[in-house]
């Protein structure tokens, strides 16, 4: 395949797991401005295991998941009381910490005569795991692009699951979730460490494939990035993100006349989109009506207008 | 003691340009209930006028001020026509997510008209530096604070002793009712954003001559700064603005003498992550009821 797909290709892949740990706080109703926290302690910690420790990128992603579900599950737990804009705020807060704790760390050992460990804005390098592993970039970007698929796979499951429900439904009334005995405080601990993870593996893989990362790819662009995405491809299902991810990434990276305005045509776009479709492309009615488009038992009505997490 | 006190009153100069910013912020919030993260790069697009107008006409410090603000106000009308006025009712999120990608064009736009990282700004002119007792002051710096006071002074007149003052604040307590007292409140919010966007000019400005080095990072640094103030202040006050303002140039200006730049963004940053999980209503925070009715009310 050619090398310049591959390489969007597997950037599509790594950004998608962001942008669906923005949209799974969305479901919860809570935004967050924060998920490029995580994304980026995935980087660098699945870094320092690979490259200063020496074990292998499979070992280094449970760990990796783990490190940021816990950490995102302490933030979760700080900001428990806070809601709407001042979560989002509090998570901003969180990340830009994050990142400047990055900018601020040095610590190096020396392996084979070389300089190996985060080295404050220069970043973590040599993060050489799948080149000392003979795997090309084909291989990889088809290892993100299955892990993607199963993690795609499981929102599918969760979605239809009763866990699906209780999230939306803590996101549409946090009150109603309550009196329906849902222990609102456990869930949206559980939803906020689940995302710290899922954006973990986005970190994982971009680290990667990158070979080397600065504390600034971490910055709180990527996290408004993220929960744009979700907004754009539609809240009302995974395929959203994605939808959103290969809108920015894929089409206007492909478009060669747009290169250098990117960002004048696509920020246009996404605005006008927006006024027409404040829940995204694929929104809860619209997917809706394609499942049963494609069903054909008998109809049922659609889901009530949800409600929006910004507003409430 | 000297350097202590040195620092405090820089940090209260420039915490008065932050100040200015947190005002603008909270006069949007009031009476949208919407977060406009477009409001430091429509600053910097005034900025920007301004730059060009100093470089191809070699203007003096006046009409660069005057051109900043008309920029700030212009792109202030694009941003409130695309993302608020244009999004309907009870689409806070999409209308926040629009901003953003406003912001990202109008940053675009910044940098391939200006390609140099870096551009000149006009300084309000050679001055001494003042002493006192030891202190130092720059004189721009107090010519700042005084721009700075006179603003509020001016704003505090507006909002209290004109029939406009009252129509955004009725808008800000409780827009529905403003409605049924036959308040327009489109036209209300269409004001208020000119205003804001006015005020956000003129603290775009004085921040920018008395640091004379003109940047597309601007409007990042102009969004977050304004943002950290309100959040500190209290959302929705304008004194809480103007107490989170000075105390983030007081803590800003102590740690970057202390322990330099990094330490300085990371104390801004924890400072506000503290505030909001101990103190989420700000300094200007009222008692536990009156805040808890008041959260409820603007989130």
């Amino acid at each position: 395949m050619d090398e310049h797909l591959v390489s969007i290709l597997t950037n599509i892949g790594g950004f998608t797991f962001i942008a669906l740990s923005a949209y799974l706080l969305l479901l919860t109703g809570e935004i967050s401005f924060g998920q490029q926290a995580f994304f980026g302690i995935g980087a660098y910690f699945s870094g320092i295991v690979t490259a200063m420790w020496g074990l292998s990128m499979w070992a280094a992603i449970p760990l990796t998941m783990l490190a940021a579900a816990f950490s995102a599950g302490l933030v979760g737990i700080i900001t428990i009381r806070l809601r709407g804009l001042y979560f989002s705020i509090a998570t901003l807060a969180f990340a830009e910490m994050v990142r400047l704790a990055l900018v601020g760390t040095t610590w190096q050992v020396k392996i084979d005569g070389e300089m190996i460990g985060p080295n404050g804005s220069e970043g973590l390098g040599n993060i050489r795991w799948a080149l000392d592993n003979n795997i090309e970039a084909n291989d990889f970007m088809w290892i993100v692009l299955i892990t993607l698929a199963i993690v795609m796979g499981l929102f599918f499951l969760m979605e239809r699951s009763r866990l699906g429900s209780i999230f939306r439904t803590i996101g549409a009334d946090r009150l109603l979730a309550e009196t329906q005995g849902i222990n609102v405080t456990a869930y949206k601990v559980a939803a906020t460490a689940l995302a710290g993870a899922i954006a973990s593996l986005g970190g994982i893989f971009y680290a990667h494939a990158q070979t080397h990362v600065y504390p600034e790819n971490f910055d709180v662009m990527l996290g408004v990035h993220s929960l744009a995405y979700g907004l754009i491809g539609g809240l009302g299902t995974a395929l959203g993100p994605l939808l959103g991810v290969i809108l920015d990434i894929g089409f206007l990276e492909a478009v060669e006349w747009v290169q250098g305005y990117r960002m004048i045509a696509f920020g246009g776009l996404v605005a006008v989109l927006l006024i027409f479709m404040p829940r995204g492309i694929l929104d809860e009615r619209r997917v809706h009506r394609l499942r049963m488009a494609f069903r054909t038992r008998k109809t049922e009505p659609p889901p009530a207008k949800t409600h929006d997490p910004a507003a409430s | 003691m000297i350097d202590f006190i040195q620092n405090t009153l820089d940090g209260i100069t420039i915490g008065a340009g932050y100040a200015l910013l947190a005002i603008g912020f909270t006069l949007i919030f009031g009476v949208l209930r919407r977060l406009n993260l477009a409001y430091g790069p429509s600053i910097m697009i005034g900025v920007f006028l301004g730059t060009f107008i100093y470089l191809h006409f070699d203007a003096g410090w006046l009409p660069v001020a005057i051109a900043t603000v008309i920029g700030a106000i212009l792109a202030g009308i694009y941003v409130e026509r695309m993302c608020f006025w244009a999004i309907k009712e009870g689409a806070a999120l999409a209308s926040m997510v629009s901003t953003f990608a406003i912001w990202m064009q109008l940053e675009e736009l910044v940098t391939v008209i200006f390609p140099e990282r870096t551009y000149k700004f006009p300084t309000l002119g050679e001055m001494d530096y003042l002493e006192f007792a030891g202190l130092e002051m720059r004189a721009e710096h107090l010519i700042m604070l005084g721009i700075a006071v006179l603003m509020v002074g001016l704003l505090h007149v507006l909002l209290y002793r004109t029939r406009f003052g009252l129509s955004v604040r009725a808008v800000s307590e409780n827009p529905a009712a403003a409605r049924f007292m036959g308040i327009n409140t489109g036209r209300v919010i269409f004001r208020a954003f000119i205003l804001a966007s006015a005020i956000g000019g003129v603290a775009g400005f004085l921040l920018v001559a008395t640091d004379p080095t003109v940047t597309p990072k601007f409007g990042l640094q102009a969004t977050f700064k304004g943002l950290i103030a309100m959040m500190l202040g209290g959302m929705g006050s304008i004194p809480g603005a103007i107490a989170g303002g000075v105390l983030l140039g007081i803590v800003e200006r102590h740690m970057q003498a202390e322990f330099g730049a990094i330490m300085r963004d990371m104390a801004a940053y924890a400072l506000l992550f503290l505030f909001l999980i101990f103190r989420p209503g700000g300094i200007m925070a009222q008692g536990v009821a009156a805040r808890e009715a008041a959260a409820l009310r603007r989130v």
